[in-house]
């Protein structure tokens, strides 16, 4: 299925560079720099295939300004040094008019003095652990002031007054989980063990025995995404650990699949596939319709990447140009009404957006048990 | 002459590189700039690897440690204290001190006494994953997984980093040439040849490697400093053991042992991968990885070995002119016997191989020692210049008690040991393993190899009896079996030993040769007032030459006499009338 | 008493892990360091068995035999020209795990994969509720190492190994096959890397790396533990000890590299590990 995807990025990849030359009016270029390979290569193909959606659809009704838009990923291999490489590539090669991508912290903070000095856009479409700025650079992400709140409140409300945090030891595992804390002694409650283990890390023996000895009354986690989440999940439940646990760091596809082993695993996210709205609906139609059977169930880092699409597009309209400084400005300004509902990039180059908190049920399905209109995205770039 | 010639043309070589690299930028566009200036800055780690691994026959994965040590260092002093120019000065010192600190550290733990190659490998695996460890713990310190980033360094434009890059390459490349091309770089080809024998000729080699070691560290340190300044950024996976993994994979497919391999391998791969990984990532890493395998088993000198048969026309560099050195007489201080054994015994566990052996040897003495297979003859040779092998008794070198000495240090007190299977380095030629054998007298060039070959008379005779003087410039591994016996004489002549030990140093040879032997070690031994012992099976030989004999039957010493005293008596007849020798 | 269980099954998990290891490293003196990928097939034979509906324990024996085979081919083509070149070894098996990994790639994908647990739930022990699946963990692990043992001491093939062991030219003046013994040898330690893989999936999540966490520690435990596997579990015992206990009263992410590092200060300290001791 993978040789698949691969042969298919591939022959779209191709054909773009083949219609560059052909095209009468010159495509406007978005380069999506992504981890094909390593720790994220599981979810970008569901990011890849949310960008050719957006750009499909786009190019349907005329593109912008009449020109239509083209996409060029490049594999970043999840990591800084390849990060470097996929920039490069991109911004000086490839020559691209704006970076839309989800990448990891490492990547994105590789990549930064590269688009610095190519001087173009950057939106970059990943939950993240907060306070990256740059002129270049906007977010339409959530960040810990957004996801987390929601997750204690609802298990405060539940009766959870003593909380044990577990994570991976890099800096979104810290980042999130430093909030948590914060967050749960500002509202009265009391955490009685924070440990991490490294990233690679896949015994988890010792952290469960405190745990369980700790008697805490819920557990959050956030650790690395993939391996990680699932090794612990497993271990938990192998355990037989039972109480409330909200997990910061799974996404839906993979809560999906651990199948019984997360039900009940509360997750807090600002997309869920279950959001009943007809943006939603239809941004799913559309996506079965594109991709059939190869198609990566959209989530919380595919669905911002559709949405940055959407909101290059509007701020080169209203730019009236691709010219990178009149498009940084506009980035501020314009809003988008998509799967994750209206999103406008307009608190210090971050957007305010409505989070929900979601329980995985027995067949996988995630609930959403409430919403949370416009959370604010706090004080991330006081200085631009 | 030609060696100077030889010199120059490097030199110019180097120039042009040089100048190619300050007039590159003129032509690439910032694409390649960018790719190349990263590539580059990784090839100078991949000379560092092949100075460790395909010269000194150390593989490690441990560069990239001491690499994000250094871009570490540099990035954290610009953004926590400072960022203008003396803050910058204070980065460089830090990139290149801190990282030879840690080499420093990791020698010590690595380069013991008998530690094996093994070792060295599980250490330089261990030290990226703890370094990487304590990045990732570092939280805001040192950013953690996220790295460390907005940061300002050198104020230079691409095109200045890439010079920057390029020069710094070309010169560490060009000083990696000349240094293995010296005398002292031959060292290191000693030392993965023949470790062994490198200790027994007075050589140090654990100090050579720390001290390579801690060098290459500043050196990777420096590396580190460029990178730093020239991405912008440091992220944990440059100090990575993945890191230190795809420097060998380079190192390897460049062509190990050849330092323009590597180089030309990091900035080939670095520049393709940039270019093909975009598009199609597994298959560029399956690509690799199968290239990789193949090289390593059927091309393990790398994809350089295929071009090493255009070198074969280029003319060998001419070996140096033999000069014989002024006959000294061997100073003696005090009046000690040269060789004092007292009770030596050894045993491994309850089976005792020596037991009270009580011997002394004066100047002047030829003794040799004789006994069936198995009489501990060997052990016993072994116990005179390895301070841990007896377990019991002492042994002492002109007074001085050896125990708990290493081979080295023995053999510097005035001990030169000729093992039963000659023991040379194959990868040199014959002048360069006589240069070997004076290295603890005439410390050896950094910079150039020397024109001439200073060697006591005695060892040139040795030479020009045995006809390798005129094979100075031939490899060894192409000697005959008993020109390696020879050649091997020579050298420990060459240590000018006030005490030499001859393990069967006449086996597998002609009659001829054996008595040309037998004429250097009387001359050696009477005129020259040197010590010897001697094991050998050849009763008449042996007959002919010594001065003493002893017996040793069993683990004891039953005789110790003139050769008459020895050739008669009875338990010697015994012996060798059942013993089956001749 | 959780901390004892803690220590003892994440010990056992550790011994079944690197057994497979120090099968080729003793009787071969080579390192396979392909041996992660070995872990990593084992457990996609759990996915495939369980994908095609058979039962999960079925895996087991497909995974020994499926590693054991590509074992073979492993020993005739790569490892066989580099028995001189141990350092050489190190490298192409490095390799070879790569080339593995990425066809594991290319077939299953990059997503991480699930497999049932293979006994699911807690047992108590003396009071404590523990995992059922670590205990079953140390059973197993018992098992393999008296298995073993039984191989190694009861069976012809034993002795011929450990005849090339102590003597490899004289084992071949004596007439035994060793390059026979050599390929049946590699066969059986990469039947255990990947018969581990499967033991492995319950605790850890399938992905085309899982293998690669755990080479390292193996690799460390093998370095200390020499040549008998009465040493290795006496080095899993003590490392893994450490481990845990470390991880428990001051860190986790020290946790981690305790195995690394001991083991490295033990080897500084005596070149032999503990099969000299």
């Amino acid at each position: 299925m993978n040789v698949l995807m691969n042969a298919k990025i591939l022959s779209v990849l191709a054909a773009t560079l083949l219609a560059g030359t052909a095209q009468a009016a010159d495509p406007i270029k978005i380069g999506v720099p992504v981890g094909l390979s390593g720790a994220n290569s599981v979810v970008a193909p569901s990011v890849v295939q949310a960008a050719e959606l957006a750009v499909e659809e786009i190019n349907a009704e005329g593109g912008v300004l009449g020109r239509p838009l083209k996409l060029v990923v490049a594999d970043d291999g999840s990591g800084a040094v390849g990060a470097q490489k996929a920039f490069d590539a991109l911004v000086f090669r490839d020559e691209v008019d704006v970076l839309i991508s989800m990448e990891t912290s490492a990547a994105r903070n590789a990549g930064l003095p590269i688009v610095q000095r190519g001087r173009i856009p950057y939106i970059y479409t990943s939950f993240y652990e907060g306070r990256s700025c740059s002129p270049f650079l906007y977010v339409d992400a959530w960040v810990p002031e957004q996801q987390v709140p929601p997750v204690v409140d609802y298990l405060k409300a539940e009766g959870a007054k003593t909380y044990f945090l577990i994570g991976s030891d890099y800096a979104f595992g810290r980042g999130m989980l430093d909030f948590a804390e914060s967050y749960i002694k500002e509202t009265g409650g009391e955490v009685v063990g924070e440990e991490y283990l490294p990233m690679d890390g896949t015994d988890w023996t010792a952290i469960i025995s405190q745990l369980k000895s700790s008697g805490a009354d819920a557990l959050i986690t956030s650790t690395a995404g993939g391996a990680p989440n699932v090794t612990l999940t497993k271990q938990l439940r192998g355990a037989g650990v039972t109480i409330p646990y909200a997990n910061l760091a799974v996404d839906e596809g993979t809560a999906k699949s651990m199948g019984a082993d997360a039900e009940g695993i509360l997750i807090s996210a600002s997309y869920i596939t279950g959001i009943d709205s007809d943006e939603n609906k239809s941004f799913l139609k559309a996506m079965n319709d594109k991709f059939g059977g190869d198609l990566r169930t959209p989530n919380d880092l595919s669905v911002p990447q559709y949405e940055g699409v959407y909101l290059y597009k509007e701020a080169v309209e209203k730019a009236g140009s691709t010219d990178p400084r009149a498009v940084l400005k506009a980035l501020g300004e314009v809003s988008f009404t998509g799967p994750r509902g209206t999103i406008e990039m307009s608190k210090q180059h971050h957007a305010p957006l409505t989070m929900y908190l979601g329980q995985v049920q027995a067949d996988g399905s995630v609930k959403v048990v409430e919403s949370f209109p416009n959370v604010d995205p706090g004080e991330q770039c006081p200085d631009l | 002459m030609a060696r100077r010639r030889r010199g120059l043309v490097l030199l110019v070589l180097a120039l042009v590189a040089a100048a190619v690299m300050l007039a590159a930028p003129a032509v690439l566009d910032r694409f390649s700039l960018n790719v190349l200036t990263r590539a580059m800055i990784f090839a100078i780690l991949a000379i560092t690897v092949d100075l460790l691994w395909g010269f000194a026959g150390i593989l490690t994965f441990g560069q990239a440690a001491f690499f994000g040590v250094g871009a570490y260092a540099t990035a954290m002093i610009l953004t926590h204290v400072g960022d203008s120019a003396p803050y910058v000065a204070l980065g460089l010192v830090a990139a290149v001190i801190l990282p030879m600190v840690v080499g420093a550290m990791v020698g010590w733990l690595t380069f013991y006494p008998g530690s094996s190659a093994f070792y060295a490998t599980i250490i330089s695996l261990v030290v990226p994953i703890v370094v990487t460890q304590v990045i990732y713990s570092g939280g805001t310190f040192t950013g953690s997984s996220s790295g460390l980033v907005g940061y300002w360094g050198m104020p230079l434009s691409l095109e200045g980093y890439f010079r920057l890059a390029g020069v710094v390459l070309v010169a560490v490349a060009f000083a990696a040439l000349v240094f293995v091309r010296s005398d002292a770089g031959r060292l290191l080809t000693a030392i993965r040849n023949n470790e062994t024998r490198c200790a027994y000729l007075g050589i140090n080699t654990q100090r050579i490697k720390i001290l390579l070691t801690v060098v290459l560290a500043g050196v990777t340190g420096l590396a580190g400093f460029l990178y730093a300044n020239a991405s912008g950024m440091v992220a944990p996976e440059n100090a990575g053991f993945v890191f230190g993994t795809e420097l060998v994979v380079w190192t390897a497919l460049g062509g190990r042992g050849t330092i323009v391999g590597p180089v030309l391998g990091a900035v080939g791969i670095g520049y393709l991968s940039a270019e093909l990984s975009g598009d199609l990532p597994f298959l560029w890493q399956l690509l690799i990885g199968t290239l990789f395998v193949l090289v390593i088993i059927v091309l393990p000198n790398g994809l350089a070995a295929l071009v090493a048969p255009l070198k074969a026309w280029r003319k060998p560099p001419p070996p140096p002119t033999l000069v014989a050195l002024p006959v000294t007489v061997p100073r003696r201080t005090g009046t000690a016997p040269l060789l004092a054994m007292e009770k030596v015994e050894k045993s491994y566990g309850s089976q005792k191989v020596l037991a009270d052996i009580t011997l002394t040897v004066a100047p002047g003495e030829l003794v040799s020692l004789v006994g069936p297979n198995g009489a501990g003859k060997t052990t016993l040779m072994r116990c005179m210049t390895d301070g841990a092998a007896a377990s019991g008794g002492t042994v002492r070198i002109n007074g001085t008690a050896i125990a708990g000495m290493l081979p080295d240090a023995i053999v510097a007190r005035g001990i030169g040991r000729k093992f039963q299977v000659a023991s040379v380095f194959e990868d040199l030629t014959v002048a360069e393993c006589l240069r070997m054998a004076r290295a603890c007298h005439e410390t050896p060039s950094l910079v150039a190899a020397a024109e001439t070959l200073a060697l006591p008379a005695s060892a040139i005779d040795i030479l020009r009896l045995t006809g390798l003087d005129r094979m100075l410039a031939s490899p060894v591994s192409l000697l005959s079996h008993g020109q390696k016996q020879s050649l091997e004489l020579a050298m420990v002549v060459s240590l000018e030993p006030e005490l030499i030990l001859l393990d069967e140093p006449t086996a597998g040879l002609t009659k001829t040769e054996r008595s040309t032997i037998g004429t250097v070690l009387k001359t050696l031994t009477a005129e020259r007032g040197m010590a010897a012992i001697l094991v050998e099976h050849d009763l008449d030989f042996v007959r002919e030459i010594s001065s003493r004999i002893v017996v040793l039957h069993q683990g004891r010493l039953v005789v110790d006499g003139t050769v008459e005293e020895a050739v008669n008596a009875d338990i010697v007849k015994r012996i060798y009338s059942g013993g089956g020798h001749e | 008493m959780s901390l004892f269980l803690d220590v003892v099954t994440s010990s056992a998990v550790l011994f079944i892990v690197a057994t497979g290891l120090l099968t080729i490293f003793g009787v071969l003196k080579i390192i396979n360091f392909a041996h992660g990928a070995w872990l990593t097939v084992g457990g996609y034979c759990a996915v495939a068995t369980t994908q095609t509906g058979l039962s999960p324990w079925l895996a087991l024996p497909v995974a020994f035999v499926v590693g054991g085979v590509l074992g073979i081919l492993t020993e005739r083509f790569i490892v066989r020209p580099l028995y001189a070149r141990p350092l050489d070894a190190i490298l192409a098996t490095w390799g070879l795990g790569i080339v593995i990994g990425q066809l594991i790639t290319l077939i299953f994908g990059r997503d991480v994969q699930f497999t049932p647990s293979l006994i699911p739930g807690t047992v108590d022990v003396f009071g404590t509720a523990y995992s059922a699946y670590r205990l079953f963990a140390l059973l197993a692990a018992v098992v393999l190492g008296l298995g073993f043992a039984f191989l190694m001491e009861g069976t012809r093939l034993g002795l011929s190994a450990r005849a090339v062991i102590m003597n490899e030219t004289l084992a071949r003046i004596l007439g035994l096959d060793t390059a026979k013994i050599r390929t049946v040898t590699f066969m059986i330690g990469t039947g255990l890397a990947g018969l581990a893989g499967v033991l492995l999936t319950p605790l850890t999540s399938v992905d085309p790396n899982m293998g690669v966490a755990w080479l390292v520690g193996s690799f460390m435990l093998v370095m200390v533990a020499g040549e008998s596997f009465g040493t290795l579990a006496v080095a899993c015992l003590l490392l893994g000890g450490a481990q845990v206990v470390v991880s428990t009263y001051v860190s986790p992410i020290l946790g981690g590299i305790t195995i690394a590092v001991l083991a490295a200060l033990i080897l500084r300290l005596s070149p032999k590990g503990f099969s000299r001791a």
